[in-house]
């Protein structure tokens, strides 16, 4: 007997991406695409069912299996961490976490505590420790690239695209902290009990994604 | 004052049919553990600190709910059962010929992350087999950790076997640094398919490549024994699994056995088969264990173990329990108690209660508020049946 498998895909930008892979993949996604009051959405050629999903609440449903898989940025995983199997790099959806600082500044030359604001504290604690360093991390929820702007903090740690939002408040990158996907993750148990199932969407993923490249 | 009426986050009551499942599971345990010789241990709810450090079972820091005693010690709410075990077996037990069978049923707490749904206080039932080495003593527990699952009632579960020696075999032949290794093991534990290819990638011209590279695919079935061995060749630990597996599916519990060959997960603990238990309903294992004979000496005295524990709660919420539904209340009369209690007696638990109550109008109120169909009452003339 063969299940229908559940996938959480995080809603935006990913979840477009996520899509167009499926659609190219040969599934149906009409569903997913006119998605009106529904929130789970089956699709109609393949077993599986459709959750949209905002990123940290993807690994919090797989993470409890109620969701086999999920489509996530890296940068999520990096900052929330969570127990699944991280099987695909999907290879959209790419960007960067940096380090950047005033144009100019000398962010090393100094003995004094550094302070950093980031939205992704975890991420910037475990980067500065790789480095042996201490420093202030203070948690910003909204544009991050105010606070180096209003003497706040020395730096920041943030997702860059393409620098240009950067460039534009006065602050440059000065180093990469981990580069950033979209990964296919799935749950665990998942995985073991749905064996069959769970291959044969990962290999046709993964069909794909080769066709791609 | 101010009374609290909210539990800790973490903790819970647990009322009813959520008792009844873990009663069930517990019993349906403990019985199965008796039956085959085993033997129970009660340790402190407490313990120090040190003593789970000192194990060498990594739990970290952070998720151990810690206490200071008045002489300024730290103490730890027991995150885990085997290190207390050992501790004892190593110390109390010394003088006991081996090898001890050993079973416990008690909670381990653990603080998660804040939030996450998870609960710090779980209930665990296990066992400890302390001084016994090779295939007959595995053989004995992984068919128990069948047996376990299957008593407490699961119908779709397995237990998933692999070989902590395996992926050192592989991890030995290549030319890797110890802090590359320790990722790349990471990578294979998480299934990280992209970040592994990536580790492996420089190199490609190693022996052990093609099988680290294929290490997470490796689960499933009795075949992927086969394709390891193409992958690898011939190894101690493969040979070790295809001949447990063979005595399994003599003994009968070959459709209840898998593989996963990269379960890799904390490998400075386990030494030899490691193993989990999957159920239908769970989204994480129910059950898990392995032999590390190294936890022993760590206390002072070398002996071999291996054991697994039943997360009771997780095995409980897969199964559907009856709560007892009300059926009857008894009205007596002076001087029938015992009568009255001999019917409340015969009847299945739960579906029979007698009132409290003085006036036959009260009682047949009570049970109509209760939702019970029918009253019985007994006087001196006998004994009536009434519909609610």
């Amino acid at each position: 007997m063969s299940e229908r498998l559940r996938i959480a895909l995080t809603k935006g930008r990913l979840q477009d991406k996520s899509v167009e892979l499926f659609e190219d993949m040969g599934l149906d996604c009409a569903p997913v695409r006119s998605p009106g009051r529904r929130l789970i959405h089956a699709l109609p050629n393949y077993p599986l069912d459709v959750v949209l999903a905002k990123a940290p609440d993807v690994i919090t449903y797989v993470e409890h299996g109620v969701c086999d898989l999920g489509v996530v940025g890296k940068d999520t995983i990096l900052e929330k961490g969570g127990a699944f199997y991280e099987v695909l790099d999907l290879g959209f959806g790419r960007c960067r976490f940096a380090l950047a600082v005033k144009k100019g500044s000398d962010f090393y030359g100094t003995y004094k505590t550094r302070r950093i604001a980031s939205k992704y504290p975890n991420v910037t604690r475990a980067f500065f420790e790789g480095k042996g360093m201490d420093v202030d991390i203070i948690k910003i929820e909204g544009s991050v690239e105010l606070a180096p702007i209003l003497d706040l903090a020395d730096g920041i740690v943030d997702i860059v695209e393409t620098g240009a939002t950067l460039k534009e408040n006065g602050l440059e990158p000065i180093e990469d902290v981990a580069q950033v996907s979209a990964r296919l993750i799935v749950n665990t148990a998942s995985m073991k009990l749905y064996k069959n199932e769970i291959t044969d969407f990962l290999s046709r993923v993964e069909r794909e994604l080769e066709g791609r490249a | 004052m101010n009374i609290h009426i909210n539990t800790p986050e973490g903790t819970r009551d647990r009322l009813f049919s959520e008792c009844l499942e873990r009663r069930q599971v517990q019993s349906a345990l403990v019985k199965l553990f008796r039956l085959r010789g085993y033997t129970e241990v009660i340790t402190p709810e407490v313990e120090f600190y040190d003593l789970f450090v000192q194990s060498g079972n990594p739990i970290p820091q952070e998720s151990m709910l810690k206490i200071i005693d008045r002489s300024g010690k730290i103490m730890v709410m027991r995150p885990d059962c085997t290190a207390p075990i050992a501790r004892v077996a190593a110390t109390k037990l010394k003088n006991l010929v081996l090898p001890q069978r050993l079973y416990y049923d008690q909670t381990v707490f653990r603080s998660g992350q804040a939030h996450q749904g998870g609960s710090s206080e779980i209930a665990q039932c296990g066992v400890e087999m302390i001084g016994a080495v090779g295939e007959k003593a595995d053989l004995e527990m992984v068919a128990m950790a069948v047996d376990a699952l299957r008593t407490c009632g699961l119908r779709q579960f397995h237990i998933e076997l692999g070989h902590a020696g395996f992926y050192r075999a592989l991890a030995g032949r290549m030319k890797m640094p110890q802090d590359e290794l320790e990722r790349l093991r990471t990578a294979i534990e998480g299934k990280n398919f992209a970040l592994l290819n990536d580790l492996l990638e420089p190199y490609r011209g190693e022996a052990a490549y093609a099988a680290l590279r294929r290490l997470p695919y490796l689960f499933g079935g009795v075949e992927v024994l086969d394709e390891a061995e193409t992958l690898a060749g011939q190894c101690d630990s493969l040979g070790y699994l295809r001949r447990l597996y063979g005595e399994l599916s003599a003994a009968g519990y070959g459709d209840c056995v898998r593989f996963d060959l990269g379960l890799v997960h904390q490998l400075d603990y386990y030494t030899g088969m490691v193993f989990r238990g999957y159920a239908e309903g769970a989204g994480a294992p129910v059950l898990s264990g392995g032999r590390y004979d190294g936890l022993m000496e760590q206390f002072g005295r070398k002996a071999e173990a291996t054991g697994f524990a039943v997360d009771v709660d997780a095995v409980g919420a897969c199964l559907t329990v009856e709560t007892p539904k009300l059926e009857t209340v008894i009205h007596y009369g002076p001087g029938l108690l015992s009568q009255a209690l001999a019917v409340v007696d015969s009847r299945p638990a739960g579906s029979c209660e007698l009132s409290p109550c003085r006036t036959l109008d009260s009682t047949v109120n009570l049970a109509r508020e209760k939702g019970a169909a029918r009253v019985l009452l007994l006087d001196s003339e006998g004994e009536r049946w009434m519909t609610v």
